[in-house]
């Protein structure tokens, strides 16, 4: 069960340290970008990149995770990861609020009201947006 | 020949998305697989995974080698 948990981990992990890639990889050196994206990008272990690159399993140990806290390093300052997911949790809210009211054309005009709300609603999250930016 | 089944990632910048591939493990890098035999969808909540068992089963019989990221996706499938 431990063990099950762990491995669950490395999983979040490896999808986390690709996520963190996308946004901060081309800070990385590109001796260091190589072998980051080697172990998450294409999933090779630490003992094929070792043997590929000429160096040891250790070595190549401490450049994922040196590289993983550099790009931790640099979402704490700037937060992009952060407010990219913000924003687009907040779009995709706009966007269900759309479908509904597309939804509901043919609607009773007692209903209108209901549509005002929502188009309140879409306004309020759009100004959240544009603060976030 | 050496075979191993690994994670591929796919999908746009920050909205990953992976193919789970067959591949001969000299040439990891060049992109090209012998077979997909699946995909993992971490953007989903909950992740979702998608496993070709039949193949999975046949290739894993035929000493293809899982990664550990592969291995923990079987398991979730419930094929080791």
């Amino acid at each position: 069960m431990k063990q099950n948990e762990a491995q669950l981990d490395k999983l979040e992990e490896i999808v986390l340290q690709s996520i963190l890639y996308d946004f901060y990889g081309e800070l990385l050196s590109d001796h260091k970008k190589r072998i980051f994206e080697d172990y998450v990008l294409n999933d090779l272990s630490l003992s094929e990149i070792a043997t590929e690159q000429g160096i040891s399993r250790q070595g190549v140990y401490d450049i994922v995770r040196r590289c993983t806290l550099e790009l931790k390093g640099y979402e704490a300052k700037l937060g992009l990861m952060k407010k990219f997911q913000t924003i687009k949790d907040k779009v995709a809210h706009m966007k269900e609020i759309v479908a509904d009211i597309s939804n509901s054309r043919d609607k009773a005009p007692e209903e209108t009201a209901m549509t005002w709300k929502q188009l309140g609603t879409i306004t309020s999250l759009a100004e959240d947006i544009l603060k976030e930016l | 020949m050496a075979v191993k089944i690994r994670l591929k990632r796919m999908g746009q910048k920050k909205a990953p998305f992976y193919r789970i591939v067959v591949s001969d493990s000299r040439t990891p890098r060049d992109g090209r697989f012998i077979e997909e035999i699946g995909t993992y969808d971490p953007t989903k909540d909950p992740s979702a995974f998608n496993v070709n068992a039949e193949a999975a089963k046949k290739w894993l019989a035929n000493g293809a080698q899982p990664t550990d990221t592969v291995g923990k996706i079987f398991k979730n499938a419930g094929i080791l």
